[in-house]
């Protein structure tokens, strides 16, 4: 009887861990110039509709305020929303990320930190093999205060980063990914942060797919 | 009186310019997202001293990517003329393109500029009607720019139409404003109403009209249904030629 209860309550435990996971959603807000009309809205929105999983999309016309909702599993990116407005035929003006962890990635950073006149651009070489590599090294270096942008590619293995120098550093930033388990400038990770990667991410034994 | 007559209606008309949403009669240079279809019709059953013709296209647009356009539109023409012969029929089919090559974007508002062709098959009858059945091939360019925001709007249309085989090459020029009767808000649930002005000159045959459509919008997330009636301001056209007036019945769906 025990033993069914305690089986059970697993069992409930496991499924709410699992939904409530499933609900870990990131809010979107852009500030989308030339919508001039209801139709310039609609055709927003079904561009969007081409983000599978996408939820909670609000437009309001009078101030261009474009709010939605994306699983956080799978991130979009800011590049990747700016983007998809620019392919709708609207105009981005400004952008607000808020993560599901509470991390705020905005548009706001970045302009900051290119008035300060401080803004630089740097490379970096990062080790990953797959989309989720991409999303989870841009991810981290944006959850770095002070940095704006951050753009990895795939084949070339190399993260383009801007950042304001006296916010933060790109050591520090390196420090950051390093420890979500990929090597970067020929530091290793720890194997306990490459071995907690998801199968598909373990590109010391995989090739970029 | 009749140049007095015209003036007021263009006054008029810019005076309720507070203009929303895709035009009737007119062109619009605002494309709705890259990758997106449109089907629609737009009905004219037109009316002229020489009989009476039901125009009935399909029309298909599809938006290759945000500044660019490609359309098929297949009518069917119904025509009984006075006297003469009565049918119906494929008409000239069309093909169209447009390309957006100017754009500034405002805060609930944006201003276009489109360069538009219009190729005419001639695989309808030869009715010898203006813009619709002609039997003859047919290359229209023109050049679209359209300011619209929450407050008003203007689609402003011109260009030119080469017949090389007959004698309908036509100077065009459209001007279209509208006036929404609620407040703007999305998902879209609007009546608009149109004042649209049309001028077209047939050099070779010397004629000259001004046309007045009145219409009215209804439109419902992404669908319109369309109603206006097309007068003539100014009809110098031969004898036995004249439009008494014209009423288009449109929808569209964009998906």
């Amino acid at each position: 009887m025990m033993k069914h209860i305690i089986q059970t309550s697993l069992l409930l435990l496991f499924s709410l861990t699992m939904a409530v996971a499933q609900n870990q959603r990131d809010v979107y807000q852009v500030q989308v110039d030339g919508l001039g009309c209801p139709f310039c809205a609609y055709g927003l929105e079904k561009k969007f509709k081409e983000f599978k999983g996408i939820k909670k999309i609000t437009i309001d016309i009078d101030s261009g305020d474009f709010r939605f909702e994306y699983p956080a599993d799978n991130p979009l990116t800011a590049d990747q929303v700016v983007s998809q407005v620019e392919k709708a035929g609207y105009t981005p003006k400004t952008w607000t990320i808020t993560r599901a962890d509470g991390t705020v990635e905005s548009s706001d950073q970045l302009a900051q930190a290119s008035d300060n006149g401080n803004f630089k651009t740097y490379n970096m070489a990062v080790s990953g093999v797959c989309g989720m590599c991409k999303a989870r090294i841009e991810k981290t270096a944006l959850s770095v205060k002070g940095v704006g942008e951050a753009e990895w590619s795939i084949e070339e293995n190399v993260l383009v980063l801007g950042l304001d120098p006296e916010l933060t550093s790109k050591d520090r930033v390196g420090a950051a990914i390093l420890a979500t388990g990929h090597d970067v400038e020929g530091k290793k990770a720890t194997d306990k942060a490459y071995d907690a990667l998801p199968p598909c991410c373990l590109y010391r034994t995989k090739s970029k797919h | 009186m009749k140049k007095l007559l015209v003036l007021l209606f263009l006054l008029l008309g810019v005076q309720q310019s507070k203009a929303q949403g895709p035009p009737i009669t007119a062109d619009k240079p605002i494309m709705l997202g890259g990758g997106s279809f449109t089907t629609k019709t737009l009905v004219e059953l037109r009316n002229t001293e020489r009989g009476d013709f039901a125009y009935i296209p399909l029309m298909l647009h599809y938006l290759p990517s945000s500044n660019s356009l490609v359309a098929v539109h297949i009518p069917i023409i119904d025509y009984s003329i006075v006297g003469g012969p009565s049918g119906t029929e494929l008409s000239d089919i069309k093909i169209l393109g447009k390309y957006q090559f100017y754009r500034w974007d405002g805060t609930g508002k944006t201003f276009r500029m489109v360069a538009k062709t219009v190729q005419q098959l001639p695989t309808g009858p030869s009715l010898d009607l203006m813009d619709i059945a002609t039997g003859q091939y047919q290359s229209y360019f023109g050049l679209v720019a359209g300011y619209e925001s929450l407050q008003y709007g203007i689609s402003n249309e011109i260009g030119y139409n080469w017949m090389p085989n007959g004698s309908l090459s036509t100077f065009q020029h459209k001007l279209g404003f509208g006036l929404p009767l609620f407040k703007p808000q999305y998902p879209n649930k609007q009546v608009n109403l149109y004042f649209e002005y049309a001028n077209v000159w047939v050099f070779e045959r010397s004629w000259y009209q001004m046309l007045y459509a009145q219409g009215i919008q209804y439109a419902r997330k992404n669908i319109t249904f369309d109603l206006a009636i097309q007068v003539p301001l100014v009809n110098d056209v031969s004898a036995g030629r004249r439009l008494n007036q014209s009423v288009f019945l449109g929808a569209r769906y964009t998906f």
